[in-house]
């Protein structure tokens, strides 16, 4: 096995009922990388995210975490086993709760009988919105997620991912929802994040988005990988072909 | 000032604290004008007006923590009075100390909250259809408990007595109970970690999911929150009384949910505060007490209450959307 890889899939498959899902997919995302996950609906992406971080358990293959073969079958195992964090198109964020009680949901700083440090919270939010990846416009983390634009919102996602020192994002179409400039406000994070030793995975209907940011392009169809190929290797229109062919 | 109304706009309890505060202010000058007609700060009046509100109060603060979750409870209103007279046969029937009793009573109700929670998580099916047939479970297992005879609650210890039903001045001892358990449930619902899971699991399930919360075990809590709490408010309700009634209780779990409405908690869950379900219970008896003194007819106080609802959530929407 190629020792650059950090995460490594193999011969997964995954059926619901008649339906395969996945099909003997291979997949593996190197250090310091962005992987383009494409292809039509239904191709299987979601399925492939989704058992990454451990959401769904495939039928079989074998998940190697940096070299090593282990088993993820829980969210908890993904992201202390692999370090993953996954960031859907509505991002995982409570629009009713505050910045702080999101960053730190699931993960509060708390007393040893559970109570929460709020002072403490809300010092470690204040540095995760004003270090690494710079969110612009959100001047308190007490306002409440609500009330932020939907690129704010993605910022506010990743830079929980980040903070937390996750090694892979998985981003579910994260740009789907928003406009033009925060689109361009997250591909630059994914950029960003590169540089500080997190690999991504991005699932993207925008062909454009995809050749912006990512190293390697995997296109899949009918839950198979049917194309995989380095960004310097091919073209745009050739990915494209690659995902509209039947 | 605009950092006022955002100071307000940013609390659950925001326009339910305005809107409780302005009543008041009415009620208490036209009292001070009007001393012989309207005896609103009348210490006979302020007693009843607390006494009253307990029962509702401790329910209503277990209704409004599953509704934060994203969940409803129908049946804690003839919960409520199973568990109450589950406690009152305890001490008829097998002698056994009031205090122990009640905590059977407590224990019967938060299992009740768990066979709800469990089914509801199992068979994922909403947990309004669960709990309307649990509702009518209750109320029949109650008769066939008991049968259809009241129940007198006698207890003999004078501590008893004067820990359940005693009071400092106008203030009941059941009133302190409310509060008791509301300063209890503030920490745990605004402070605890599970607090802020409660708000997670109902405000976007999916999103506690992604980040590894267990949306299950969370509602599990609630549910037996709200059935212990309902057993709770039942006993403390009952021991005030003296009595429990086998068909009362019925009716109770929607004027629960009303003054958890009114207080701010939504109806899809992920908001609420336990500050604002209390204040939501006070209003709703502050009307009833309001019309009493006003002399109204009884059904008045429904249309009141029917009016206040809408009301109160117009008046939370408009201030969270104004900034």
């Amino acid at each position: 096995m190629n020792q650059l890889n950090y995460y490594e899939c193999k011969n997964v498959s995954k059926r619901y009922g008649n339906l395969t899902a996945l099909d003997n997919v291979d997949f593996h995302i190197g250090k310091n990388e962005v992987v383009g996950l494409l292809g039509d609906n239904g191709a299987g992406k979601s399925t492939l995210i989704k058992m990454m971080s451990g959401v769904v358990a495939p039928d079989t293959g074998n998940v190697f975490v940096d070299g090593k073969e282990t088993k993820i079958s829980t969210r908890k195992q993904s992201e202390e086993i692999a370090g993953i964090e996954t960031i859907y198109q509505n991002s995982a964020l409570c629009d009713d709760m505050t910045i702080i009680r999101n960053i730190f949901m699931g993960r509060e700083i708390t007393n040893f009988f559970g109570f929460m440090d709020h002072k403490k919270m809300e010092d470690l939010s204040l540095e995760v919105l004003e270090s690494g990846v710079h969110i612009s416009g959100i001047d308190s983390p007490l306002k409440e997620i609500g009330a932020l634009s939907g690129g704010q919102k993605q910022a506010v996602a990743i830079a929980r991912a980040v903070y937390f020192k996750r090694k892979i994002l998985l981003l579910d179409e994260p740009t789907s929802a928003l406009s033009v400039r925060e689109t361009e406000r997250v591909l630059k994070y994914v950029t960003e994040l590169k540089s500080e030793n997190v690999s991504s995975v991005i699932v993207t209907h925008n062909l454009y988005h995809a050749f912006q940011v990512c190293d390697r392009f995997v296109v899949m169809s009918h839950g198979k990988v049917i194309f995989e190929k380095n960004k310097s290797e091919t073209n745009l229109e050739e990915v494209t072909e690659q995902v509209i062919k039947v | 000032m605009k950092k006022f109304i955002d100071n307000i706009r940013s609390k659950p309890a925001g326009g339910i604290l305005l809107l409780f505060c302005t009543i008041q202010i009415i009620a208490i000058i036209a009292g001070l004008l009007y001393p012989e007609n309207f005896r609103y700060l009348n210490p006979a009046n302020i007693a009843v007006l607390l006494k009253s509100m307990s029962a509702l109060g401790i329910m209503a603060i277990g209704v409004g923590i599953l509704m934060i979750s994203g969940e409803f409870d129908l049946s804690v209103g003839t919960l409520y009075t199973f568990c109450a007279i589950v406690t009152a046969t305890m001490v008829k029937e097998y002698a056994l100390s009031p205090y122990l009793a009640m905590i059977i009573g407590i224990i019967v109700g938060i299992i009740a909250g768990l066979i709800h929670g469990n089914i509801v998580n199992r068979f994922t099916i909403p947990s309004f259809i669960v709990t309307l047939g649990a509702m009518l479970l209750w109320k029949g297992g109650t008769l066939l408990y008991h049968g259809a005879k009241s129940l007198r609650y006698k207890y003999e210890s004078e501590t008893y007595k004067t820990v359940l039903t005693g009071d400092i001045g106008v203030i009941d001892a059941s009133f302190l109970w409310f509060i008791a358990v509301g300063i209890i449930f503030y920490f745990i619902v605004h402070h605890h970690k599970i607090g802020n899971h409660f708000f997670a699991v109902g405000g976007n399930p999916e999103a506690a999911i992604a980040i590894g919360i267990n949306p299950k075990r969370v509602k599990l809590i609630a549910f037996s929150i709200a059935g212990g709490c309902a057993a709770l408010s039942g006993v403390v309700a009952m021991s005030r009384v003296g009595s429990v009634q086998p068909g009362g209780g019925l009716g109770l779990e929607l004027e629960a949910i009303a003054a958890c409405v009114i207080g701010g908690c939504a109806l899809m869950g992920g908001r609420g505060s336990i500050l604002g379900i209390m204040l939501g219970t006070a209003l709703i008896y502050t009307i009833q007490d309001l019309l009493l003194l006003l002399r109204a007819p009884g059904f008045y106080f429904e249309m009141f209450v029917g009016g206040l609802i809408v009301l109160a959530v117009i008046i939370n929407v408009t201030i969270r959307k104004r900034i």
